[in-house]
């Protein structure tokens, strides 16, 4: 049986995908990764199986992200960036542009047009550009990760966040909290900020549309919105952008038969 | 038997003449330790006309040398740790941290720490940070620093530039010729600037040796070899080592041996190495990966060819105002360029070394332009060559399994 399995082990979300020998998505599945990514991976894969009724034994597996090399099981492990290019090839070979933001890094690769990475820069050692950094301000300013937002999205007059640092800028969130500042303001100004480190990473790799925005971060309507103004360009959403590293890793998987 | 049989298997050759290095570590070492009794040790940063004072029968150490062997120990962040605590900051370069702190705490650190100086000789060719760390290491031993100030040049060196460089090397002599009471003969400086070069076209030798498929040495060996070339320039025993190194790789080439037994990707690196995860070239090397060039162990290429004192002091004034790191940021790319196309390199990856502003300022631009003339793909790395603290190894293997990923 011609199938291929990819798992993406991310530093919040572990992804899993197992796609027919036809390159058709036969089941997914989604979780956070918690404390253990192994119990994370076993999990992925118990729930791939039981969606999917098959038994997954022989069934090359691919795994990337993070916690790649724990997935013991992997024909073979990939890093994100490769897997990302090549997924996001599969659903939409028009790319050139990826940026994805996940929960503890960002990344820009430019797409070559046979999917493989042609150039990619990743954020530093810092969480300023990440998820990571939209968490911390949506629990300082009370809302959920999902509210955040829809919330930034009302302000008309964003607040202005200089800090570049998560720690300095939730003292600076407080900071406009106590001088009265509404919280969609602060939301906004908080998406402004991100965006800003985001499109300098951009900019690093060549803004070649078309561009297309993925990660648990590219869910947020107001990071599109405020990423689409500063880039210039419109962004191109796939249907599930949490599992394009996944996808890409399954494909791979799938040339592994 | 089974020993062997594991070395045979490791991925990569290890060099003969690097038991050699053991030799002329320890001879250095000991001679190092008599010139201080005799109150003549000269401690020197490693872009220094080092000709002249050994010329001047004066004792040599390099503290980035120490510096590197405190990395390569594993003990960077304890050892950098010392001079943190006397109010250093962490942003500090950590081969000055290292130096400022075994200079505080001797016995903490057995090999690495350099015996008490009588002279401080700092060239800025390098960097600027060497002067302050030069005048902390004069407040803790009562050394004297002389500093040769040498401007950096574009691509051609002006004349006003050579005549300020020049007089600079004329009061290096006279300060040293008073404070410790000798003269310069003539005889003695070109027997010394004559072997300079021989060691020095010897080990570009070896470097364009390189250029062969597969490559003798890989980007470790450079690293340890280059050992003599930066500290015993000048002497017998330094010309003898590279004589033997030269044979070993040569006869590499003539027998088609590379430095990795399985050679299928070459890149460039550029920068200083983490001393303490040298094991990043072998780990790559398992995977078929050759480092045939670096803009590091490159640096140690200018040859001198003076025929008496006054025109080999002209040849130190070029040869020590043109080093890579004190020549504007085009110097470094086409540098970079020309050894990739030299080499026939597929990609090159770059370490940003926080510790060294000079080195990896201008990287971001740099890899693009390179990228851009060469057409070979390229990526950054972060970390430093001794402070292990800063050096995350999961973030730096995903950007170059990227690469691979690419090339493969």
């Amino acid at each position: 049986m011609d199938m291929g399995i990819g798992i993406d082990v991310g530093s919040t979300t572990t992804k899993g995908i197992l796609l027919d020998k036809s390159g058709n998505i036969v089941a997914k599945s989604l979780m956070l990764t918690g404390a253990s990514a192994i119990e994370a991976v076993e999990k992925i894969l118990h729930n791939i199986s039981s969606s999917s009724n098959f038994d997954l034994n022989g069934i090359p597996v691919i795994s990337t992200g993070y916690g790649r090399a724990r997935v013991e099981l992997a024909e073979k492990s990939v890093t994100e960036i490769t897997c990302h290019s090549v997924g996001v090839h599969r659903i939409n070979p028009a790319i050139r542009l990826l940026i994805d933001v996940g929960g503890q890094d960002s990344k820009v690769i430019r797409v070559g047009p046979t999917g493989k990475p042609e150039d990619f820069e990743l954020n530093d050692k810092c969480s300023a550009g990440t998820g990571r950094f939209l968490e911390v301000m949506a629990r300082v300013l009370g809302v959920s990760i999902d509210e955040l937002g829809p919330l930034a999205l009302q302000s008309k007059t964003p607040c202005s966040i200089s800090s570049t640092c998560t720690v300095f800028a939730e003292s600076e969130v407080i900071g406009q909290i106590g001088a009265g500042k509404s919280a969609a303001d602060i939301a906004a100004g908080v998406h402004i900020s991100l965006v800003s480190k985001i499109t300098a990473l951009s900019k690093r790799v060549g803004v070649k549309e078309p561009v297309c925005v993925t990660g648990g971060v590219a869910l947020n309507p107001a990071f599109r919105h405020h990423l689409s103004k500063q880039l210039g360009v419109e962004l191109w959403l796939p249907e599930d952008p949490q599992l394009t590293g996944a996808l890409g890793a399954a494909v791979l998987a799938l040339e592994e038969n | 038997m089974n020993q062997e049989r594991a070395s045979e298997e490791k991925p990569y050759r290890r060099l003969e003449t690097q038991a050699l290095l053991q030799q002329i570590a320890l001879r250095h070492g000991l001679e190092a330790m008599e010139a201080s009794e005799n109150g003549h040790l000269a401690w020197v940063t490693s872009g220094f006309p080092v000709e002249i004072p050994i010329a001047l029968d004066m004792g040599v150490v390099y503290p980035e040398q120490a510096g590197a062997i405190v990395g390569a120990q594993k003990i960077g962040p304890e050892v950098c740790g010392y001079a943190e605590n006397l109010g250093y900051s962490q942003d500090l370069c950590s081969y000055a941290r290292a130096s400022i702190g075994s200079t505080e705490k001797p016995d903490e650190v057995p090999i690495g720490s350099l015996p008490t100086p009588q002279l401080l000789l700092a060239c800025n060719n390098i960097c600027g940070t060497v002067l302050r760390w030069y005048d902390a290491i004069s407040e803790m031993t009562g050394a004297p620093v002389f500093l040769l100030d040498t401007p950096p040049i574009d691509k051609v060196q002006l004349p006003h530039n050579q005549a300020y460089v020049r007089r600079g090397v004329e009061r290096l002599i006279e300060f040293i010729e008073s404070h410790f009471n000798r003269s310069l003969e003539d005889g003695r400086i070109r027997e010394v600037a004559e072997l300079s070069s021989r060691a020095t076209k010897l080990w570009i030798r070896a470097l364009e040796a390189c250029k062969n498929k597969p490559s003798p040495l890989n980007c470790a060996d450079r690293f340890l070899t280059m050992a003599p070339v930066v500290s015993s320039r000048g002497t017998e025993h330094c010309v003898e080592f590279y004589e033997s190194f030269v044979a070993e790789v040569e006869e590499r080439v003539k027998n088609g041996i590379g430095a990795i037994r399985d050679e299928r990707v070459r890149l460039l690196w550029d920068n200083i190495p983490p001393w303490h995860t040298l094991r990043f070239f072998n780990i790559l090397a398992s995977r078929g990966v050759v480092f045939p060039a670096d803009t590091y162990t490159h640096a140690w290429t200018g040859n001198m060819v003076g025929t008496d004192t006054l025109s080999i002091i002209d040849e130190v004034v070029e040869t020590y105002s043109k080093v890579y790191l004190n020549m504007g940021l085009d110097a470094k790319v086409d540098k970079m360029c020309q050894l990739i196309k030299d080499y026939d390199l597929d990609g090159f990856v770059m370490f940003s070394v926080r510790s060294c502003k000079r080195y990896s300022l201008g990287q971001l631009v740099s890899k693009e332009l390179v990228t851009e003339r060469t057409g070979v793909p390229g990526v950054i790395i972060e970390g430093d060559m001794v402070d292990s603290r800063v050096y995350n190894e999961a973030q730096i293997e995903t950007r170059v399994d990227a690469l691979l990923e690419m090339l493969m």
